[in-house]
């Protein structure tokens, strides 16, 4: 083996190498964040300095006086959040059941509605927050609602989201995978980007926010994927389920909603 | 025979039977997928089964692969026994452990994230903590290799690391570094979100630093099947290896430039910045140097034995060659379907181009190539190779060997064309089922099928593999006279000067370090700091 010092300016490797190195960073580095973002007007249309700033994907707010765009409408103030989902203390349970007279006209008195309105018996906690939080600040129309919301607190919330999930649901079996359940609840339809019901609402998996159906009465089922359809409910974050109903047909839309209100015989 | 050879063996198996498993799953994958059975009725079947498949075929498999050749080499190589021989076991039982841990946690649907774990999801603990035990137990054998490389050197002042020893030694360094970013991945971000300390995870941040390993990891698999070109082939096939220095440049290549280029996997990223993107595209590119170098030595390597058995002219050579050596027939084999990958590749890796097949079937298609194509192909061939030394058998039959290599190029090939071809049509990646009764993809169908017959002729050849060596390893196959010591390939002009530079590792290891700081310090400074860029945990399987 050669006998010289490996870290020296006279090891023609080292010196090659090095010098080699960084004559490939400067260029790369100079293409990438200089020339390149020179050549495009979003990028170049605030100085040299800015354009380098957001070709290395530095935040607006970063650079000194660069303000976000925060207008427009978002579909939800609500972020989802595992600890939504828990299941709420007995002391919860007690509050949440005492603050639910207020509801039972509507939603009945065990949660299991005799008019339409949806079930709320076993509901998911994290759906009962969302939605509740939804009516208060206006992102989900409903008049009844939005005017209920408006007087309860975020531990209300709570309390109500406890005693509900609490309550027995209307039907304790889940959907469970078959191939005599409606095509679209089963594998929605690939190429009209709508994915199957049972890859969020339960059978394939639960995701969070996604309500239980069981049980539901179809009239609301309907309506509500209606809505969704036409834009008239929009409080579903990133349009998750505008985008699945948008493209659904109206037969579509009663064999999902006959499907989900079928009653516990099976 | 080995002293060590139990360990090899010990590694090897485990390696291939998870290998001819996870070969199975993905076939059923491909047929599921096909137009040739009805949709699958749970996609999440599909899903934990593509989990499996590629936990198995990018940690499992090769890293198994790699850490039993890398001590074999030690022995073989530098001559003398291992050092560390049962902490060498110990590591073997880590990783076997994970496996178990990791492969028990998909099979409940626990973990059906796929093996580049995509959080916000986030899956049962079990299966990181599988993962990390498949990562610490290699990491074992990284630290046995610099010992084992250190001792030596102390041992043999002034003498030149054997080449097979160096680009080992590479591989090792390259995986220790590389395997860091997925490590301070799982063990920061995910394990926390999966324990239930942490609701939230900045996903942006973890796919950063999923991408650092992300790239890297296929040359550490890469690594074994270079070794064989450089100090297997050319003796296997009566040759000489042209140049041990390029052999050298190579892996020091390999270690510079393969890691700081992760990046080109995050191009549709809105996290990261266009700059950056294009630095980690244009660096991509300069790994495609130690693979053209390595293609030209390599390439001269078998026109010495051509020319010496009679090849004469400018290609007439090419006639002269081997052809019968099934060591000739793979190495061939390998380069086609490395052109063929490569040249894929690079419409992977160029910022623009990209766009046309990002996240399509065509990207599938490309690793399949080059990894399952290219580089397994001489992981068969280390196996073949190494196997008389290893358990004292007789030379493999050829005429078996040969049937097994052709069946996995053919297969390989009429698998991943028709793959690439439909990615280009637009067909998306990581999807259960595709509906081909629509007019609108109804004739990528055909194609898919095609590939899911490649894929049957893969199955085939892998079980032949693994079916070969099992037949050989029968206490009746062993051969009855001392087996001939093992010998790697002889350089044309033995015993030439090494520099300083290609006898160890600082230099270029000081120089990976430094480009990692360079090309991945501001992006992963920038994400860490954002306070915004944590999103509510999707746990996979809760409910």
């Amino acid at each position: 083996m050669e006998d010289r010092r490996l870290l020296s300016w006279r090891n023609p490797w080292f010196k090659a190498s090095v010098l080699g190195l960084l004559a490939v960073i400067a260029a790369s580095f100079l293409a990438g964040f200089v020339w390149l973002p020179s050549a495009t007007s979003d990028f170049s249309a605030s100085g040299a300095w800015a354009s380098i700033c957001r070709a290395a994907g530095v935040p607006t707010q970063w650079g000194g006086n660069g303000t976000i765009d925060m207008t427009g409408v978002a579909s939800t103030g609500v972020v989802l959040d595992r600890s939504m989902a828990r299941a709420g203390t007995d002391d919860a349970i007690g509050r949440g059941a005492t603050l639910a007279l207020g509801c039972t006209t509507c939603h009945g008195a065990q949660g299991m509605s005799t008019s339409d309105a949806p079930n709320l018996a076993g509901q998911y906690p994290e759906v009962v927050i969302k939605q509740l939080r939804d009516f208060r600040s206006g992102r989900r129309d409903s008049p009844i609602m939005q005017g209920l919301a408006k007087g309860l607190s975020d531990a209300n919330i709570s309390d109500l989201a406890a005693y509900y999930g609490y309550l027995p649901k209307s039907r304790r079996a889940p959907t469970t995978y078959a191939d005599a359940l409606p095509a679209v609840v089963r594998v929605g339809a690939p190429l009209r980007n709508i994915a199957p019901c049972v890859a969020c609402h339960g059978g394939i998996d639960q995701k969070l926010g996604a309500p239980w159906l069981e049980g539901m009465p179809r009239p609301y089922l309907i309506a509500q994927l209606k809505n969704f359809q036409a834009g008239d409910r929009h409080n579903d974050s990133h349009g998750q389920m505008r985008n699945m109903a948008r493209a659904m047909t109206g037969d579509e839309i009663e064999a999902v909603a006959t499907f989900y209100a079928r009653k516990a015989s099976r | 025979m080995l002293r060590a050879s139990r360990l090899v063996l010990a590694h090897f198996w485990v390696a291939f039977v998870a290998f001819l498993g996870a070969a199975v799953l993905g076939e059923w994958q491909m047929i599921v997928r096909s137009p040739l059975s009805t949709w699958i009725n749970n996609p999440e079947h599909y899903y934990r089964s593509v989990t499996a498949h590629g936990t198995v075929m990018g940690y499992v498999m090769p890293t198994l692969l790699a850490m039993g050749f890398g001590y074999a080499i030690t022995e073989l190589a530098l001559k003398r026994p291992l050092i560390g021989l049962r902490w060498a076991w110990a590591g073997f039982g880590l990783v076997l452990a994970g496996t178990a841990m990791a492969a028990t946690t998909v099979a409940l649907g626990q973990a059906s994230v796929l093996y580049t774990f995509y959080p916000p999801m986030i899956a049962s603990p079990f299966y990181y903590l599988g993962v990390v035990l498949v990562v610490v137990g290699s990491w074992v054998w990284v630290a046995l290799m610099a010992i084992n490389l250190r001792a030596w050197k102390r041992d043999n002042p002034g003498a030149a690391v054997p080449l097979a020893m160096y680009g080992n030694c590479a591989g090792a360094f390259l995986w220790a570094w590389t395997s860091l970013g997925a490590a301070i991945e799982i063990l920061v971000l995910i394990l926390p979100a999966s324990l239930g300390w942490t609701d939230t995870i900045n996903a942006g941040l973890a796919r950063v630093l999923f991408s650092w390993t992300l790239h890297a990891i296929v040359y550490f698999w890469l690594m074994p099947c270079y070794i064989a070109f450089y100090a297997i082939v050319p003796r296997a096939i009566g040759s000489r290896l042209y140049s041990d220095t390029m052999g050298r440049i190579a892996f020091a290549l390999f270690l510079v430039f393969s890691m700081p280029i992760g990046i080109h996997h995050l191009f549709a990223d809105p996290e990261v910045g266009a700059g950056f993107k294009f630095v980690h595209a244009a660096m991509t590119a300069m790994v495609s140097l130690p693979t053209l170098l390595t293609v030209f030595t390599i390439v001269a390597s078998v026109e010495i034995v051509a020319r010496l058995r009679g090849g004469k002219g400018a290609f007439g050579w090419v006639r002269a060659l081997p052809w019968r050596n099934p060591m000739m027939l793979a190495l061939t084999f390998s380069f086609l379907m490395l052109g063929l990958g490569g040249a894929g590749g690079l419409i992977n890796m160029s910022y623009q181009m990209n766009e046309t097949v990002h996240n399509t079937q065509w990207v599938t298609g490309h690793f399949h190539l080059i990894f399952g194509g290219a580089i397994v192909i001489m992981y068969f061939m280390v196996a073949y190779d190494l196997w008389p030394t290893l358990t004292g058998c007789a030379p493999l039959p050829a005429a078996q060997v040969k049937t097994q290599l052709w069946l996995w190029f053919v297969g390989m090939l009429v698998l991943t064309l028709p793959w690439h071809l439909v990615g280009l049509m637009g067909m998306p990646r990581r999807m259960a089922y595709y509906d081909y009764s629509d007019p609108a993809i109804a004739s990528q169908g055909s194609l898919v099928v095609a590939s899911a017959a490649g894929g049957l002729l893969v199955v085939v050849s892998a079980a032949l593999f693994v079916w070969i060596l099992a037949r050989a390893s029968l206490p009746a196959r062993r051969r009855a006279g001392a087996v001939e010591p093992y010998t790697f390939s002889r350089a044309v002009h033995e015993g030439a000067r090494v520099p300083v530079a290609l006898n160890g590792f600082g230099l270029w290891i000081g120089m990976m370090i430094a480009l990692t700081v360079v090309n991945y310090g501001v992006p992963i400074i920038q994400l860490a700091s954002l306070k915004q860029a944590s999103v509510p945990v999707i746990p996979i399987g809760a409910r």
